[in-house]
């Protein structure tokens, strides 16, 4: 008997019943499991990341040719003059406005009959035609030349397109065929003579532009009222700096090379700073990311200014004041609100809370609030309120886990010390979990930046920079976003094509916004919980 | 469960749980504990809930000014309940209400709805069990109740922390550190600011819940030795579980169980001469 009985441990100890599972044991399995799950993870991020990079980076060679090209085949000359005619079609868009407003004087403070008031207006609109025909010579020698650097600039286009198309045959092994490309290489100094040769033609031109403006402007029709007449003092003011540029216009061109190289930097830079997202245009694609920042940030912005008070107030509410049954109603409903899908939001947004706030804005009575009344039912304030909706409940659940984490005793203890409810919060509640809130709404802002339904259907999709001269009211203006962009336009450009990787550029910027806010939100959390021990 | 099932027994036959009530309570001239003491606290036949549950029965109390009473018994006896109870910080707990009965401080009935609770709790302060310094600079923290109240001038503020530092012992090791932050400081050291914190704004009474209970002997006998040169200036009641502290430091002794007081009496009484039973077996470490 005392063998056996000591055999049994024995055999209980090799463990030869274990259940196996591909030579692994149901520990080991367990473990590959879990294990697994989270290397695939972390290998999909790592590739996405990749393909983000590879993918995005493609764009800054690419665009760095097309700056050159820009500059060898005398765009960017042509430009300099057009910036010029340009400045001069914003001081006749002043007029407009000035001539709208005489009108509106006329039939609404002095009661006249439209026909009546467009007879008073006869002198300024004569005043009016000729500073905007002053500009005509200038016009038309920009047509020419543009018609003069399209041409170079296709030749150019053609030369690449051949290159390619014996790159392929070549790669087919078809060197016969190959051979038979031909292939010119651009002249640009021969093709850019005759573009320079128009220099002195210009400078004539412009001297007598010059002298035109001043004579109209010496002949400006006086104003009606002194409002008016300030208007019409700051116009003659802006003509005159306008004039005082010309010289500066000239000297531009005269030193203008087109052999000077472009920098490494300034494909970056370009993207970057760029002012302008023009793409499939006829002349230039700019890819500047600067309109779709901001119009990202503005909706975030009105979206925060509607969603921190919100939020944070609600989760003070519940977490201080309200009785246990609110709790249990107010709770659920906040949270409920991101359960709905971001497209319906937008869809309501298009549908009913744009024409309803452009409705609002449209109330006499509300006509000191800025920016009302206003026509484009999609703008910033239609996206920002939604994703103001979208926000709250991130940034409501998290504040209220930082002011449970509060604990209870620095609340007991202000009561006891006589604070009331409201100091007991301000003093003690609110900067105790001030770092946790503060997390929540850079997290909130994180779950806005990165929302694109929304933005797509509701910001207005134009891509400008909103023009902040307007004050507070430029939240009335339409915007395009960073994720609106690449949502529009990427299901219709050509894949590999610099466009195609500008997208990716901008995808990466939004990458490393998300990861900054996120990186950011998680060191303030982290430091507060050390400071609370 | 023996003890507990002989406790029952005895209870039922005595009624009168409350055979040791000083003379005062029934309106003799006070002259068993101390002559010259002044009835501060008089809780009448008190009778509080939690929700549906009842965590006091018929509790009646006078407690003398400028003594330190302690309450005793076993974990759920409703001693903290009642602590609670003088300044209202049960108000912040839903639910609870004193269904019978009364409590007046100075004769006047504190759970009446006219009495301004901020003011009572002005006057009534609080130490609690488990030190609680704000996430504030040890300046701030003592200066918090005053500025509540208004005081706003430096030198006003800067005289208070120094007497209130002093009074709870705590000034000579903080003094060079006023605006660090008070969590910063030792277990024993943050429940002495707690002390100062509540002795700042210049209560009557002081509550104290348990106020040793998270801190090692030494921290210990630094609050005990506190408690008795406050009492010169403060009415103390001290919660305790710890029968030492209790007769090392109170005037006065009650006993509670179950949410009935048992036994309330001179400290030296309770501990050396209990009169019931239930009070004699708690005292001696029978139960509890």
């Amino acid at each position: 008997m005392e063998p056996s009985r000591a055999a049994e441990p024995a055999e209980f100890l090799t463990g030869r019943r274990k259940f196996h599972l591909f030579g692994l044991t149901i520990d080991e399995c367990i473990k590959v499991f879990f294990g697994g799950n989270a290397v695939v993870s972390v290998v999909v991020l790592a590739l996405i990341t990749i393909f983000l990079f590879k993918e995005g980076f493609g764009f800054f060679g690419l665009n760095q040719q097309s700056l050159r090209v820009y500059r060898q085949a005398g765009l960017e000359y042509v430009d300099i003059i057009r910036a010029q005619q340009d400045d001069h079609t914003a001081l006749t868009r002043y007029l407009s406005d000035l001539r709208l407003r005489q009108f509106n004087y006329f039939t609404q403070q002095q009661h006249l009959a439209p026909a009546e008031a467009n007879q008073r207006l006869a002198g300024f609109d004569e005043f009016a035609d000729r500073f905007g025909g002053a500009v005509g010579p200038i016009r038309g020698l920009v047509s020419d030349l543009t018609e003069t650097v399209t041409a170079i600039k296709d030749k150019f286009t053609n030369t690449e397109n051949r290159k390619e198309e014996r790159r392929q045959l070549l790669a087919e092994g078809r060197t016969a065929d190959a051979a038979k490309v031909e292939i010119t290489a651009v002249d640009f100094a021969a093709e850019l003579k005759p573009l320079l040769a128009t220099r002195p033609a210009y400078v004539e031109a412009n001297a007598e532009f010059a002298r035109q403006l001043s004579a109209v402007i010496a002949s400006a029709p006086a104003m009606p009222i002194p409002d008016l007449q300030a208007r019409m003092d700051r116009f003659k003011q802006l003509t005159g700096e306008y004039l005082a540029g010309f010289p500066a216009v000239e000297q531009k061109l005269k030193t203008w090379d087109y052999t000077r190289p472009v920098p490494w930097y300034q494909t970056v830079t370009s993207f970057i700073l760029g002012r302008d997202w023009v793409t499939a245009s006829f002349w230039q694609d700019w890819y500047g990311v600067i309109p779709l920042f901001i119009g990202s940030l503005m909706v975030s912005v009105v979206a925060l200014f509607f969603a921190v008070p919100l939020g944070v107030g609600a989760a003070i509410y519940i977490n201080q004041i309200a009785t246990p049954l609110e709790q249990k109603l107010i709770k659920p409903a906040i949270e409920f609100i991101s359960a709905f899908p971001s497209v319906v939001l937008g869809f309501f947004g298009v549908a009913v809370l744009g024409q309803a706030l452009r409705a609002l804005s449209q109330q006499p009575s509300l006509a000191w609030v800025p920016g009302f009344p206003f026509s484009e039912r999609l703008n910033i304030l239609t996206a920002g309120c939604l994703l103001a909706l979208l926000a709250v409940p991130t940034i409501f659940t998290l504040a209220e886990d930082a002011l449970n984490n509060v604990p209870r005793s620095f609340k007991e203890a202000s009561f006891a010390l006589g604070a009331n409810r409201l100091q007991t919060i301000v003093k003690i509640i609110m900067p105790a979990s001030l770092s946790g809130i503060i997390s929540a709404v850079l997290l909130g802002l994180g779950r806005v930046i990165g929302e694109t339904m929304v933005v797509l259907l509701c910001a207005g999709n134009r891509i400008a920079i909103p023009d902040f001269t307007a004050g507070l009211a430029v939240i009335t203006q339409p915007v395009h976003t960073m994720t609106g962009i690449i949502a529009q336009e990427m299901g219709e450009v050509v894949r590999g094509s610099i466009h195609y990787r500008a997208l990716f550029v901008v995808g990466l910027v939004l990458f490393f916004l998300s990861l900054l806010i996120n990186y950011v939100a998680q060191r303030i959390v982290r430091r507060y919980r050390i400071s609370i021990g | 469960m023996v003890t507990a099932a002989t406790l029952m027994e005895t209870r039922s036959p005595a009624p009168n749980l409350r055979p040791t009530m000083p003379a005062a309570a029934t309106g003799q001239p006070a002259g068993t504990a101390a002559p010259a003491a002044e009835v501060l606290i008089d809780i009448d036949h008190l009778d509080f809930f939690y929700g549906a549950s009842q965590a006091l029965y018929d509790v009646s109390l006078r407690l003398d000014t400028r003594k330190v009473t302690a309450f005793i018994g076993p974990s759920g006896c409703g001693k903290s309940t009642l602590l609670r109870c003088l300044n209202r910080m049960n108000d912040l707990i839903d639910g609870t209400r004193v269904a019978k009965g009364s409590i007046k401080i100075r004769g006047v009935d504190i759970n009446r709805p006219d009495v301004d609770v901020i003011e009572l709790r002005k006057r009534v302060g609080m130490v609690f069990q488990k030190s609680n310094p704000f996430p504030k600079s040890i300046y701030e923290n003592i200066t918090y109740g005053l500025r509540l109240q208004g005081a706003t001038t430096k030198a006003r503020l800067d005289e208070v922390v120094e007497k209130s530092l002093r009074g709870a012992a705590l000034w000579e090791e903080v003094k060079d550190r006023l605006h660090t932050s008070g969590l910063g400081l030792s277990g024993g050291q943050q429940q002495r600011l707690c002390i100062a914190r509540a002795i700042a704004v210049e209560p009557e009474i002081i509550l104290m819940d348990e106020p040793c209970s998270a801190l090692d002997p030494l921290a210990t006998a630094k609050v005990e030795e506190l408690i008795h040169e406050l009492k010169t200036k403060f009415t103390i009641i001290i919660v305790t579980h710890n029968m030492q502290q209790a007769a090392r430091c109170s005037d006065k002794t009650a006993f509670f169980y179950i949410g009935r007081l048992i036994e309330y009496a001179d400290t030296q009484q309770i501990f050396m001469n209990p009169s019931n039973p239930q009070t004699e077996a708690y005292v001696s470490g029978r139960f509890g």
